[in-house]
């Protein structure tokens, strides 16, 4: 546990260190996209402006692919461009290229498409109330025991929906593609999380025009959060494509307004629960959930999104009979994606709010009935897998001790019934699973190398990209900690597919978790092999063996295992634990919440740099108190938004007080952290607001529009 | 139309289109990759510059508006007191996360140093409320640009 | 894009005079940059005019004062002259956009641009603000509530300019409490969903004098007369808000659009104006 500095924090302040829209190369040109302005529709006819030049450009569509047209994914089913019909505003029909940024412009909004339009479904919550529109594999969970329904047992039943949420990265999608004729190799450099990715969808466009495809990120990633997951693979093809067509480098960087209309974003969600609880007890004894994802127009990354959440959709609570069916959902929108969280976010928002309508049907305070059925040692999920600790209640008694929350509670009730205004505490439990779903890490066979040279300087090889969290002087401070060497010969090299071995993608809270521990293995075995105590003694005392590089896979645990059909089994092996309380002010002349605090304890195992991860920590809290309170890209009435004008992210006048704690860190395992925080707060701001005003509001976020509608319809104005 | 200005201390001149953001000829004539831009709207604040000692959004700056005046970027100012006083600071506190919005934090913060200064969080936030940090957070911010305050007080605010 | 630089006021009015397109004037070029990446100003001429200082003082006299079209907002918050006159105004803008607009966007140009959610227009038409419109041969003062006709409709003739915002002194001291709120989706960098400002002035329970502006509710930021005219000279116990509440409804026909619902548009306002009479 130290606090070793950021090795690029410097040149990121000043501003040195470079992303992709600081590179250049000579004779580089510069690229755009051209998409669908329908939501479907035949494409009728493409004009193009007659006062250019048109052979100062280069142009590709669909039969321009020599390889393959889809992209590949989990589900392999877009394609890099639209054919004769678009499915969703924002379909990639065609791309231009030309040396000139400005005469590309003019003539990108001078492009005419006509179209013949066609049906389409686009609101969210009529694709999702729409089962019609199942497309895509189904997953069930079935943990029924045949539990039989006394009759006083207690029914509760809601649906809940979630928005889309935009990752809102700061440097926006970006991609150069640099073809080297002779050789018949490609280079790509851009921001993305996952190079490996990035060389099999560039592979599968160009087929067999080319030898060799490398991979390299740049020297920043201006921010992912899951966005960076999969759309870099679509924009590197075609950047490839570019490329590869007009013989030069070839950059494309996304404007904003194309950037929010096009990339992926979090998936709206429905989530239907019932419950069947034992007011004797207090214990909820059955449980029926229906979890439906708006995928979009194609499935992608969603079967995997899906996954996930259904594995977390039965929430922190021990629950006899369980049984949860999981869809993809249609709609003639972009393909949702990749989003800290992934899926578990929308699920712990469904059942933190089902929580708190049960305990206020049963009329006990929520504290009370969380406690009586919140996931003890030995219980199990719905996959039958154990919980092997009782770290998730120890964090939710940690939190409601630090929040004061039961004194807060009443206080609250008291101040409430006399005043307009309300004052409110609420809140939620979350968790989450490291690494890939299931047999995943298994199927992923990671592998690191690490090469320490004659000056005991040693660098890590990994595709894992560090795009803000710190991972990279984590990663080196976990070797340098395990074997005591010092930090500062520490290094990690930039991620590129022709010189770092595939230790996996960027996502998943994985790259500690999974990519770390493998490091820390890696660099105890090259201890124990060689011997020594001191490794900067031992490289001067045997130069001629160095520089040398060693190697690692990952190794499953052989004990452990996953049945993907029936989805029993282990889905994650370790858990991080989260819990959390958030105060708010009700304002009731304009219906706004204003959050005040927000107390979150977390259980993530070891902690390597406690400033990291509180960082982190911090940021994807916030990004989930925005979820709960202001965030969305769609909303019937509003319409979709184009940018940062419209999608209202939260600024420094915004903020509550952030409180972040770490619990039972003597752990030896680093367990995942990148998407846990974003998990439990958006259901707390939601829960405290329903303390405050008794109002239950079924979806977030919670803007005041929305607030003001519950209000209306409740009678309570 | 040829436009003079001062550039990190230094004289410079260009010619080009006067209605050119002040971002493009930043990034694009003097190659200030250190200027960045995320929404071109103004709403982000990552393209923050110094122009006559205060922080604007380079995005909505036409060059011609710079005739005359003096520009400073976050590189220019890193070579100051204050600028590395607080350059320091972020990276004690290991705020930076992916680091593309800091160029912009460093200017208005720097400003906020020079014109006040004081280590008040109130006062702080409302300063960096036209700049957006979608990794951080903003608490580790706050806590390193306090801490630049306090630091700069006690060596009497030798700026 | 075609572009002119004036050498100075004559100059730019000459010009004008002269220009049959369409043109804008680059004062801060907060909107006006909006607007080209947007894509809605395209080959119309650009003409510069942010260099004039003749359209950048704040004049003191006894009766009024006189701010240039080219103070920005960072000026307005800053200047002793306003925080001595008028503090009501410098307080209700301090969330303007933000601190790196507030250095750029300028007055005349918040006012110039139309759009009705601009934030200084509720607060110019309860100060009863008059703007001096200059063109080559002439030399104009309309008030305020006049200037505005229609969606982005003004008096301005294409020969003019704003010059001046002209602020009296008068009957600010008179009036006993103040109101201005912007409502918006955060409190940094926000366009308002409603916005309202009230001046009243009581005696003795008795409602003697009362202005109210309303911005983002209707196709321009405007005055509501019936309000007022039902207000002053009453008691606050004879009130009658749902007769307020009528009035309202005739008087503000907020839309529904990215930002906000009319519904709740309508509610916020009415609510606002309900605390301010009755707290
Ligand atoms: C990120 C962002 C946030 C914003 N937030 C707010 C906000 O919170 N509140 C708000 O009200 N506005 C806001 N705005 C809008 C804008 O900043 C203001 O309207 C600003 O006051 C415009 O002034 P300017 O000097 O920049 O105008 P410019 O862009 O230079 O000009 C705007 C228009 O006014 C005309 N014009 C300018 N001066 C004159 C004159 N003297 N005579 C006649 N016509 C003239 C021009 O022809 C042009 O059409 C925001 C804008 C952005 C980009
Ligand atoms: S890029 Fe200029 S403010 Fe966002
Ligand atoms: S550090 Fe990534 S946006 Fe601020």
């Amino acid at each position: 546990m130290k606090n070793e500095r950021k090795f690029d924090a410097r040149p990121k302040v000043i501003g040195t260190h470079k992303f992709v829209d600081d590179y250049h190369y000579d004779g580089m040109i510069y690229g755009a996209l051209i998409y669908s302005k329908v939501h479907h529709g035949k494409i009728r006819k493409i004009t193009y402006p007659n006062d250019f030049k048109l052979s100062e450009f280069t142009i590709v569509k669909l039969e321009d692919i020599p390889g393959k047209i889809l992209i590949p994914e989990p589900e392999t089913d877009q394609p890099f461009f639209a054919d004769k019909e678009v499915f969703f505003y924002g379909q990639i029909i065609l791309a231009v290229a030309h040396p000139n940024k400005n005469i590309l412009n003019n003539f990108v909004k001078k492009i005419k498409i006509e179209y013949e339009e066609l049906s389409a479904i686009t609101d969210i919550k009529e694709t999702l109330d729409n089962k019609e529109n199942t497309f895509g594999k189904q997953i069930i969970i079935d943990h029924r025991r045949n539990v039989k329904v006394e009759k006083n047992w207690l029914k509760t039943h809601s649906v809940y929906y979630t928005p889309h949420q935009e990752q809102a990265y700061l440097e926006t999608q970006a991609m150069i593609a640099k073809y080297d004729e002779q050789n018949e190799e490609m280079f790509i450099l851009g921001t993305m999380q996952c190079p490996f990715f990035v060389k099999e969808a560039v592979e599968t466009i160009l087929g067999d025009k080319i030898k060799s495809v490398q991979v390299e990120t740049s020297e920043g990633i201006g921010g992912g959060f899951g966005g960076k997951e999969d759309f870099p693979n679509l924009l590197a093809g075609i950047t490839a494509l570019l490329s590869f067509k007009s013989k030069l480098p070839v950059k494309i960087v996304l404007d904003r307004s194309d950037d929010i209309t096009i990339t992926t974003k979090r998936h709206p969600a429905r989530i239907e629960v019932e419950t069947y609880t034992d007011p004797q007890t207090n214990k909820i004894r059955k449980m029926n959930v229906d979890y439906r994802l708006d995928a979009g127009f194609y499935q992608t990354l969603s079967p995997v999104v899906l996954s996930r959440g259904v594995l977390h959709a039965s929430g922190g609570y021990n629950i006899e009979d369980v049984y949860i069916h999981g869809r993809l959902i249609r709609s003639n929108t972009p393909p949702n994606g990749a989003f800290r969280g992934f899926g578990a976010p929308q699920a712990f928002f469904a059942i933190e709010s089902h929580i708190e309508k049960i305990a206020s049907e049963l009329k006990i305070e929520s504290y009370q009935f969380r406690k009586i059925n919140i996931f003890r040692k030995g219980d199990e999920f719905p996959s039958t897998q154990k919980i092997s600790e009782d770290n998730l209640f120890d964090c939710f008694e940690s939190i409601v001790e630090k929040s004061d929350y039961l004194t807060k509670y009443e206080k609250y009730k008291k101040f409430n019934q006399t005043h307009k205004d309300k004052l409110g505490i609420g809140l939620a439990i979350g968790y989450h699973g490291g690494g890939y779903t299931g047999n995943g890490e298994k199927v992923l066979d990671s592998e690191i190398k690490i090469k320490i040279d004659k000056k005991a300087i040693v660098t890590i090889y990994i595709s894992n990209v560090d795009m803000g969290q710190g991972a990279h002087t984590t990663l080196a401070q976990l070797f340098s900690e395990t074997i005591d060497h010092p930090f500062e010969l520490t290094n990690v090299h930039i991620p590129n597919t022709k010189i770092c071995p595939n230790s996996g993608p960027t996502v998943a809270s994985r790259t500690i978790y999974i990519v770390g521990n493998m490091v820390s293995d890696l660099a105890r075995k090259i201890k124990k092999d060689f011997g020594f105590d001191n490794l900067k003694n031992f490289v001067k005392q045997n130069k001629q063996i160095f520089p040398k590089e060693f190697s690692a896979k990952y190794k499953p645990d052989p004990n452990i295992s996953f049945d993907e059909n029936t989805y029993q089994g282990t889905g994650y092996k370790d858990y991080s634990w989260a819990a959390c309380a958030v105060e708010l002010y009700y304002h009731a002349d304009t219906y706004q919440i204003e959050l005040l605090n927000c107390w979150s304890m977390l259980d993530i195992g070891h902690v390597v740099n406690p400033k990291i991860a509180v960082g982190q920590a911090e940021g994807g809290v916030l990004q989930a108190l925005a979820y709960g309170s202001s965030e969305f890209f769609y909303k019937k009435g509003f319409g979709r938004m184009h940018g940062f004008t419209d999608y209202t992210l939260p600024t420094t006048m915004d903020i509550p007080k952030l409180f972040i704690d770490f619990i039972h860190t003597d752990n030896e395992i680093a367990k995942g952290l990148g998407e846990v925080p974003m998990d439990y707060p958006a259901p707390a701001v939601r829960n405290a607001f329903f303390n405050a005003t008794g109002i239950f509001i079924d979806e977030i976020p919670l803007i005041p529009e929305t607030i003001f509608h519950a209000m209306k319809k409740e009678k309570k104005l | 139309m040829k436009i003079s200005f001062t550039l990190n201390n230094k004289k410079v001149s260009i010619d080009t289109e006067p209605t050119k953001r002040l971002l493009d000829v930043l990034r694009e004539d003097f190659k200030m990759m250190e200027v960045k831009e995320s929404c071109g709207e103004g709403e982000c604040g990552a393209c923050t510059v110094l122009l006559d000692d205060k922080p604007v959004t380079s995005c909505l700056l036409n060059i011609i508006h710079v005739e005359g005046k003096k520009v400073f970027t976050s590189e220019g100012l890193s070579k100051k007191f204050l600028g590395k006083l607080l350059i320091d600071c972020f990276d004690e506190t290991n705020a930076v996360q992916c680091g593309f919005c800091f160029p912009g934090f460093l200017v208005t913060s720097y400003h906020y140093l020079k014109t006040d200064g004081e280590a008040n969080l109130e006062k702080i936030k409302v300063a960096l409320s036209g700049n957006i940090c979608r990794c951080t957070g903003y608490q580790k911010i706050f806590e390193s640009v306090m801490l630049a305050c306090l630091r700069n007080d006690s060596t009497g605010g030798k700026s | 894009m075609k572009f002119y630089k004036p050498d100075n006021l004559n100059e730019l009015l000459g010009y004008i005079n002269n220009l049959e397109n369409k043109f804008y004037l680059l004062a801060g070029g907060t909107d006006i940059n909006v607007q080209i990446k947007n894509g809605f100003i395209n080959d119309e001429e650009i003409i510069y005019i942010n260099h004039l200082d003749e359209l950048r003082n704040i004049e003191d006299s006894e009766r009024e004062l006189k701010l240039g079209t080219l103070v920005t907002f960072a000026e307005i918050l800053n200047s002793d002259l306003i925080s001595n006159n008028f503090p009501f105004l410098q307080e209700s803008l301090k969330n303007f956009a933000s601190p790196l607009l507030q250095n750029m966007a300028t007055i005349g140009g918040n006012i110039a641009n139309g759009s009705p959610t601009a934030d200084v227009l509720p607060l110019l038409l309860v100060l009863e603000a008059k703007l001096e419109l200059v063109s080559s041969n002439s030399s104009r003062v309309v008030e305020i509530k006049d200037y505005f006709t229609g969606y982005k409709k003004t008096l301005l003739k294409s020969d003019e300019i704003i010059k001046n915002i002209i602020l009296s002194k008068d009957k600010y001291h008179l009036f006993t409490k103040k109101l201005y709120k912007k409502v918006g989706a955060r409190n940094a960098l926000t366009i308002a969903k409603a916005a309202i400002a009230c001046l009243i002035k009581t005696n003795n329970q008795v409602i003697e004098d009362f202005v109210i502006a309303a911005g983002s509710l209707n196709e321009f930021a405007r005055r509501l007369y019936r309000v007022e005219n039902y207000l002053i000279g009453k008691k606050f116990s004879e009130l009658d808000y749902t007769e307020i509440e009528t009035l309202l409804r005739k008087e503000i026909t907020p839309i529904s659009d990215i930002r906000s619902d009319k519904e709740y548009r309508f509610q916020v306002f009415y609510n606002l104006l309900e605390n301010f009479l009755t707290v």
